[in-house]
């Protein structure tokens, strides 16, 4: 095989698609991206076997053929000067080389048969205006858990109904669920639990595409996301999701109308002086929310800021990144807090209905 | 005021609980036949998924034998740290529903449902939860006491839930070989096997003068009032944090190659950064016990400036102690210690609390329905 290639594009590509392939896997194949040129054009492509990116290259094929390159071959080209770089491979030897301007590198690669194949690339899903599966899986990623021994946790929840798409996503210590409006959803609701890191990927897939639009394919077993030529498959986590509605209280004992600039730029000074795991205390007195931290090492800090707060006082602990998290992520001016007890969740809200965020608090000592 | 209601002790096991953690992790596993040891040669199997164990591996066989049983096993070796954690979810976890709790090491715990209503129920959800929320399934052993319950938790494993009175147990076992009974090692064996008692059944008809003029009073009267599951041993609650944390090895053959011991101090230790990490706890002090071939056990210590919890730290300072003590024997046992929290009470998790610190975490038993729709 042959190709060449303008340096910028290659490395640009490498890279992007070499997100998916894998440093640690025991198939030594899968931290290497294959190329594939053929007289359809070239196609990069990596993969961990659990989530798949591809993507076409640009270039003038030469002399078709199948490559794997390591992952640093994008290190390389993007170290390169300027101009066209050449990759090239003999069927059955055992490096390929690269060439741009005066430099020369033979890399090691391994043989194409002992790359995966990859998953099918089939149906046609439901086209998302990017802008609109952007904001709803930023909201929600960040709630995903990282913690492996519950696999469901560490999926966010796509489900696509004919006007609407909602995510969902909790580590068990805080819910985040965001729907928005679709013009144009399936006929038939459909739903998936998409790996957290996907999603992430796909949302890098949109801005590397740069695409407007984004479709997505959900079959029984894995997820396809296509944005613009970029190519994303992941397998889905098999399971049930937690019935999340049936952890939302609908009814509040307090719900407290705040200013969410305020309240982030109160959380961001405590903050600072808070551990993990450090709660923030949150005292609700007549007219008045006071925030405060106790950091053994630090020292403390508080502050209070006006409510509309009447009734008996009281006084509940959040995690303060967490808080913060929701904070951050509910949209608008105004944010809505919904209190029950010191030891019942909280729910944050921004202007609408269309963000929700539930979190456990923490019990405090006194 | 001793308590007058009937005794109900829970023993809780953890089925295969460092096969299920890996399996956990790497799912393509699953339906394996995966065995959990070390690769060093005298290294053994720490558990076996129950695809192995098909093929008669078990626990504390060396990897050796395993792999000659069960050549395509898949053999990851063991992370204490990971398991460390697992163990601590699972135990949470089970301390919602329980509260009298008495951990027994890292998979199994004693659990006293005196005086609770619908005892099998709770232990019931109780399972069910932990499965849910972990990932872990445990067998459940339910008796009048903690012998009871723990020799029922074996019956039927994976997934068993064993329950029986005393005098059923008495008969249910009688056929069992004494090593069965908790207490009974590998010496009482031997000793009662020259007596010619090899079974449970052999022990009860054993008379209790001849057992006490061979074992002495106390232990020989012990020794018949096991055989006849006679146990009034209470459940400890969890005393709060550990002043100390340790790990300890009992070597197959006693060992005598200093490399091979500074190995295992290596290993113990990161065991032991396991278990110290998960409270974010830092000690001060770190001894070492050392068991010769004539069961001399020394233990020797060394406070230093400031606290430590990492392996390589606490790995260096035991071999340091190690050296200084030189065995004049064979090693039969060697054991790592660390000691003198600093900031104990104020980072470590209370017991029966779901996570560190207080914080909350939603119930996991809504399955949801939401696939329904």
């Amino acid at each position: 095989m042959r190709l060449v290639c303008q340096k910028d594009h290659l490395a640009g590509r490498l890279a992007a698609v070499g997100r998916a392939a894998s440093t640690k896997s025991t198939v030594p194949a899968l931290a290497n991206v294959l190329i594939e040129a053929d007289e359809n054009g070239v196609v990069v492509a990596a993969t961990d076997m659990e989530l798949s990116l591809r993507a076409p290259l640009e270039a003038r094929v030469e002399q078709p053929g199948t490559v794997v390159v390591p992952k640093l071959a994008a290190d390389i080209v993007r170290s390169m000067v300027p101009g066209e770089v050449t990759l090239e491979h003999n069927e059955g030897e055992g490096v390929v080389s690269l060439t741009g301007g005066s430099s020369s590198f033979a890399l090691n690669s391994h043989q194409p048969g002992e790359f995966p194949a990859l998953p099918a690339e089939d149906g046609s899903g439901v086209v998302l205006p990017a802008d609109v599966f952007l904001s709803t899986a930023d909201r929600v990623v960040r709630a995903a858990s990282r913690d492996d021994t519950r696999p469901v946790l560490t999926g966010v929840l796509v489900r696509l109904e004919q006007d609407s798409v909602t995510m969902v996503a909790t580590d068990s210590y805080r819910l985040a669920v965001r729907q928005a409006p679709l013009t144009s959803g399936p006929s038939q609701p459909q739903q998936a639990i998409v790996p957290a890191r996907a999603l992430a990927e796909a949302q890098r897939a949109i801005a590397l595409a740069g695409a407007d639009q984004i479709e997505v394919v959900l079959s029984q077993t894995s997820g396809t996301f296509r944005a613009g030529d970029v190519v994303l498959t992941t397998r889905l986590i098999d399971g049930q999701f937690i019935d999340y509605r049936q952890l939302i209280p609908e009814q509040f004992t307090h719900d407290l109308q705040l200013d969410r600039g305020e309240l982030l730029a109160v959380l961001g000074r405590i903050a600072v002086i808070a551990q993990r795991n450090t709660p923030v205390r949150m005292a609700l007195t007549e007219g008045q929310m006071t925030l405060s931290v106790v950091s053994e090492q630090f020292g403390e800090g508080h502050e209070s800021i006006p409510v509309a707060f009447s009734g008996e006082d009281m006084e509940i602990g959040f995690n303060v990144e967490f808080l913060r998290a929701g904070v951050e992520s509910a949209e608008g001016d105004t944010l809505r807090l919904g209190v029950i007890s010191p030891l019942r969740p909280g729910l944050l809200r921004g202007d609408d209905d269309t963000f929700r965020y539930l979190l456990m608090p923490i019990r405090l000592n006194t | 005021m001793p308590d007058a209601r009937p005794r109900v002790i829970a023993h809780l096991d953890c089925d295969a609980f460092f096969a299920t953690v890996e399996l956990l992790r790497r799912p393509e596993l699953r339906g394996l036949p995966v065995i959990v040891a070390g690769n060093g040669p005298r290294s053994v199997v720490t558990t076996a998924s129950y695809e192995a164990r098909a093929f008669g591996v078990g626990s504390a066989m060396p990897a050796a034998t395993a792999l000659r049983l069960c050549p395509h096993a898949v053999v990851i070796p063991p992370d204490h740290a990971a398991y460390s954690e697992a163990s601590r979810r699972v135990w949470a976890r089970v301390g919602t529903h329980l509260d009298r709790l008495q951990r027994m090491g890292i998979d199994e715990s004693y659990a006293d449902l005196t005086g609770t209503p619908r005892p099998v129920a709770v232990l019931r959800a109780a399972v069910a939860d932990v499965l849910e929320a972990t990932g872990v399934q445990l067998s459940v052993g339910l008796g009048p006491s903690r012998l009871v319950a723990k020799c029922c938790s074996d019956v039927g494993k994976p997934a068993a839930f064993t329950a029986m009175g005393r005098e059923e147990a008495a008969r249910r076992f009688a056929s069992a070989g004494v090593r069965r009974l908790p207490g009974i090692g590998p010496r009482s064996a031997e000793r009662l096997a020259a007596m010619g008692i090899h079974r449970i059944g052999e022990l009860q008809a054993a008379d209790p003068d001849d057992l006490a003029r061979r074992f002495g009073e106390r232990w020989g009267r012990a020794l018949h009032a096991l055989g006849w599951f006679h146990d009034d041993s209470p459940v400890v609650t969890d005393p709060g944090p550990a002043k100390s944390v340790s790990s300890e090895v009992t070597f197959d053959e006693d060992i005598t190659d200093p490399a091979a011991m500074e190995e295992t101090l290596g290993h113990l230790s990161e065991r032991l950064e396991g278990s110290v990490h998960r409270g974010g706890r830092r000690g001060r002090t770190v001894a070492i016990k050392v068991r010769l071939s004539d069961w001399t056990t020394v233990t020797r210590a060394r406070t230093l400036p400031g606290p430590v919890d990492d392996a390589a730290t606490i790995a260096r300072v035991a071999r340091t102690l190690l050296r200084e003590y030189a065995p004049p024997l064979p090693v039969r046992l060697l054991g790592v210690r660390l000691a003198g929290f600093v900031d104990e009470a104020a980072r470590a998790p209370a017991p029966g609390l779901p996570d560190p610190a207080g914080q909350m975490s939603m119930p996991a038993d809504h399955p949801g329905n939401m696939s329904a729709m």
